[in-house]
């Protein structure tokens, strides 16, 4: 079963790639539009590129846009991640 | 740095400019109502001729102005360019565009006058338009014989920002080319937030087309987005130190 630190650990890793952020930005209570600064068109590249890491599907069945912070996207990946028995 | 240059660009040239827009479109707006035709292609020409006549006035405020077009391809194509100025809009028409679609963001629909013809035009809302939609305007726009242009950054507060994807999904879902554009010299001649027009060096550079189909990773789009960034931003900042 993957753990939360390793839900973390590869999230930001793969925002650092795709959106070019620092670990300074990725503290787990950094607000994803104001503090992040990811804007409605960058969530959808964000859901495509957490679904490959993790390899599942992010999109179905849930409402992503109730997703605030990081600490948010964090339980929502190990929600599904539980869900998927991963 | 506000030269004798800047002052007359910004107390001549740039009014004479907003006169000819709000002159063309006291003109035309009559022929466009009585005469109005549901593709749009008509208001999308009146834009065209708009765009060059701006095109003329940031000519006249340049220090320099070098064109380097690419003959168009055989088939309609997704134009994506980088973006730092409200200029850019007008800069594919030097580049051979002619019949246009915009995707751009939703509020340029409200602004007064421009929404009339954002509307008439069929452009689209890029954030109000679902996916499915979008794909479906993108499919007609390009059977009419438009080219779509789009500007991946989004937004002119950070010129090397990351480009989105959209536009690149367009182009892998709809099997067409994707027209890399490179702008140098607007950011400096008008930047975000300004009203001043400076003398700049304006470059506007066609680079060869990319096709989906010469990618092979596992998410097609993200690869064009990042690839087609780093051909357009390595000719901007080439141009940006000369």
């Amino acid at each position: 079963m993957i753990t939360r630190e390793e839900i973390i650990r590869l999230t930001n890793e793969a925002l650092k790639a795709e959106f070019e952020l620092t670990d300074e930005q990725l503290v787990p209570t950094a607000h994803l539009q104001q503090d992040v600064g990811l804007d409605s068109l960058d969530a959808v590249d964000m859901v495509v590129v957490l679904e490959q890491k993790f390899g599942m599907t992010l999109r179905q069945g849930y409402d992503i846009r109730s997703i605030v912070t990081l600490n948010d996207l964090y339980d929502f990946i190990e929600k599904l991640a539980r869900e998927a028995g991963k | 740095m506000y030269t004798l240059r800047t002052w007359f660009n910004t107390l001549i040239i740039g009014p004479l400019a907003i006169v000819w827009l709000f002159v063309s479109g006291l003109l035309a707006a009559p022929f466009l109502l009585l005469f109005p035709d549901k593709t749009g292609r008509r208001v999308r020409r009146f834009v065209y001729l708009q765009s060059r006549g701006i095109m003329f006035f940031v000519r006249l405020c340049a220090r320099k102005f070098t064109v380097r077009p690419l003959p168009h391809p055989s088939t309609p194509c997704i134009v994506v360019a980088n973006h730092a100025s409200a200029l850019d809009l007008y800069t594919v028409s030097v580049l051979g565009f002619r019949h246009v679609l915009y995707i751009t963001k939703g509020w340029v629909f409200k602004l007064p006058f421009f929404r009339f013809v954002m509307r008439g035009a069929g452009y689209v809302d890029a954030e109000k338009t679902p996916p499915e939609e979008m794909l479906a305007l993108c499919k007609r726009g390009l059977e009419n014989g438009c080219d779509i242009v789009l500007f991946p950054q989004g937004s002119r507060k950070n010129p090397q920002a990351r480009f989105k994807s959209g536009a690149f999904y367009l182009a892998e879902m709809l099997q067409v080319p994707v027209i890399p554009v490179a702008i140098s010299g607007t950011e400096e001649m008008l930047p975000s937030g300004s009203l001043c027009l400076h003398p700049a060096n304006i470059t506007l550079t066609t680079l060869p087309a990319v096709n989906a189909a010469d990618f092979n990773g596992p998410v097609v789009h993200l690869e064009m987005a990042r690839t087609v960034r780093k051909q357009i931003m390595d000719v901007v900042n080439k141009e940006n130190v000369k």
